[in-house]
C-alpha cells in the first residue's frame, strides 16, 4: 500500500528554482534516502514531504489525504528532524520533550522512553544549552519519535551524530516509513533499500517511480 | 487535544525559560525605571503638576516596555529555531498562540508592578486598586494585538522596525481608554467606567479578532 505519493514537485524560491516536478511513490515500511550535493533540493524537498512547506506546484497525498489541505491531521503521524536541533536551551532534556509531549497530545511519560531510545537517559535533567551538539541532534531525534509516527521526515540526522549514528538511525527507523537525506553514501545504502538522487532540483531519472534508483 | 492544556504548556514554557535565563524581566524593569528618571529631569515637574503627567508618563513607559516584551515573544523562538518545530506538532496554532500572549502578559505585568510603585515614588501619582485595573485591562488587549503582530513579522527581516509600525497604530484605542481610566482613578476628571468599559470592549473584540487572525498568520 502507497503511504506517500507525490507528482510533479516543484518549488521556487522567488526567481530561483529548488525542486522540478518531482515524482515519488513509497510504500508502507519503506526506507528511502534522498542524495545529492549542497543546493541539489533535498531540504526543500524534505520539507516539503513533511508539510513544513507547501510546493509552487504538485500534489502530495501522505496516508491517503491531501497533505496540504490535511495537514493538522497528518502532523499526528509525521515526525520531522532537521539540520537545526530547535531546542530550547534554557529548559532539561526531560523538559523539553515533556513540552512536546503536551503539543502532540501524548502522555508526558513518552518523554522518559525517548530518552531512552535515543540513549541520553542519563542526561536526561541537563539543560539543553549544556549538551553537546550531537546529544542535542539525539534530542531532536527523540522529539520527532514522541508520538509514534508512521512517517518518519530526517533531513542529514547523522551530520553530529558520531560512530554510532547507524545504529541509533535503524533502531528508531524499524517499523515506519522513512525518508532520509544525508551526504553519507555508506550510511543510506546501509539504512535504505531504495535512494533518491536529486541533482539541481530534478530527480536523476524518468518521472516515474523507476526513477528511485534500486 | 486539549487547546487549554497546549497553551499553558507553552505558556509556562516561557516562564520558565525566562526565569531560569531572566533575559527580558531585569531589562524591562531597568528600562520603565530609566524612563521614568529621564522623565522626571525631562519636564518641569513641582508638586503640583507632578501626579497631572503621572499618566502620560505610564503609558508611554508600558507602550515601549510592551514593545520589547512581545517583540521577543516570537524572535526567541526563531532564532532558536524552535518556531517550526511547534508549527510541526498538530497543535493548534489559536493555542499557541494564546500561550505566547499569555506568558508575555505575565511578563508585561511583572514590569507594571515595578512601574507603578516607581510612578507613585516619583510623581506621587495616587495607586488604587482603580489604576490597577485599567492597566490589567489594557494588557489584555495590547498583548493579544502585540503578540500577533510579533508573529506576523518573526519571520522577515526588518522586524524591529516593522513591529512598532504595525502595532502602535491599533494600541492607540487602549492608550486613549485607558489613559482616561487612570486619569479618573487619579482624581484628574473623566468618566471611569466609561474607560473601562470601552477597554472590556476593545479587550474582548482584539482577543476574538487576534485569536480568529492567528491561525492564518501560524499556518505557515
Amino acid at each position: 500500500m502507497s503511504i506517500l505519493v507525490a507528482n510533479g514537485l516543484t518549488h521556487w524560491y522567488g526567481s530561483d528554482s529548488a525542486l522540478e516536478g518531482v515524482d515519488l511513490v513509497m510504500d508502507s515500511g519503506e526506507h528511502l534516502a534522498v542524495l545529492g550535493e549542497n543546493g541539489a533540493g533535498k531540504t526543500t524537498l524534505l520539507r516539503i514531504l513533511a508539510t513544513a512547506a507547501r510546493p509552487t506546484s504538485g500534489q502530495l497525498e501522505i496516508l491517503g489525504l491531501d497533505a496540504f489541505r490535511e495537514r493538522a491531521r497528518l502532523r499526528r503521524r509525521i515526525g520531522f528532524v532537521t539540520h537545526s536541533p530547535g531546542l530550547y536551551p534554557a529548559l532539561t532534556a526531560t523538559e523539553n520533550l515533556e513540552f512536546f509531549c503536551d503539543l502532540y497530545g501524548v502522555s508526558r511519560s513518552r518523554a522518559s522512553e525517548a530518552l531512552e531510545t535515543v540513549g541520553l537517559r542519563q542526561v536526561a535533567q541537563r539543560r539543553a544549552a549544556r549538551l553537546s551538539r550531537g546529544m542535542q541532534q539525539r534530542l531532536a531525534i527523540a522529539r520527532a519519535i514522541l508520538h509514534d509516527p508512521r512517517l518518519l521526515v530526517l533531513d542529514e540526522p547523522d551530520a553530529s551524530l558520531g560512530s554510532d549514528a547507524g545504529d541509533l538511525l535503524a533502531g528508531i527507523m524499524t517499523g515506519r516509513t522513512v525518508i532520509l537525506a544525508t551526504h553519507d553514501h555508506a550510511l543510506a545504502s546501509r539504512l535504505c533499500p531504495r535512494s533518491l538522487v536529486l541533482r539541481h532540483g530534478r530527480s536523476a531519472g524518468t518521472p516515474t517511480r523507476l526513477h528511485v534508483v534500486k | 487535544m486539549n487547546p487549554v492544556r497546549v497553551a499553558l504548556a507553552v505558556a509556562r514554557k516561557d516562564l520558565r525559560s525566562e526565569w531560569r535565563t531572566r533575559e527580558l524581566v531585569p531589562a524591562l524593569a531597568q528600562f520603565i525605571v530609566l524612563a521614568l528618571i529621564i522623565a522626571n529631569f525631562g519636564f518641569q515637574i513641582d508638586p503640583h503638576n507632578a501626579p497631572s503627567i503621572a499618566p502620560g508618563i505610564l503609558w508611554l513607559a508600558l507602550v515601549f516596555a510592551g514593545l520589547v516584551a512581545f517583540g521577543r515573544a516570537f524572535a526567541a523562538e526563531r532564532e532558536q529555531a524552535t518556531l517550526e518545530a511547534i508549527l510541526m506538532t498538530p497543535a493548534s496554532p489559536v493555542a499557541l498562540f494564546a500561550g505566547k500572549a499569555l506568558a508575555s502578559a505575565a511578563l508585561l505585568i511583572l514590569c507594571e508592578a515595578v512601574m507603578l510603585p516607581a510612578l507613585a515614588l516619583f510623581f506621587g501619582a495616587m495607586l488604587s486598586g482603580a489604576v490597577v485595573a485599567a492597566v490589567l485591562l489594557a494588557t489584555i488587549g495590547m498583548a493579544a494585538l502585540g503578540c500577533l503582530f510579533a508573529a506576523m513579522v518573526a519571520r522577515i527581516r526588518a522586524r524591529e522596525l516593522m513591529l512598532p509600525l504595525l502595532t502602535l497604530p491599533l494600541w492607540i484605542p487602549f492608550i486613549v481608554a485607558g489613559g482616561q481610566a487612570v486619569q479618573s482613578a487619579m482624581g484628574l476628571g473623566g468618566g471611569y467606567d466609561e474607560a473601562i468599559g470601552l477597554l472590556i470592549d476593545l479587550d474582548i473584540l482584539f482577543v476574538v479578532l487576534t485569536s480568529l487572525a492567528a491561525r492564518f498568520v501560524l499556518d505557515e
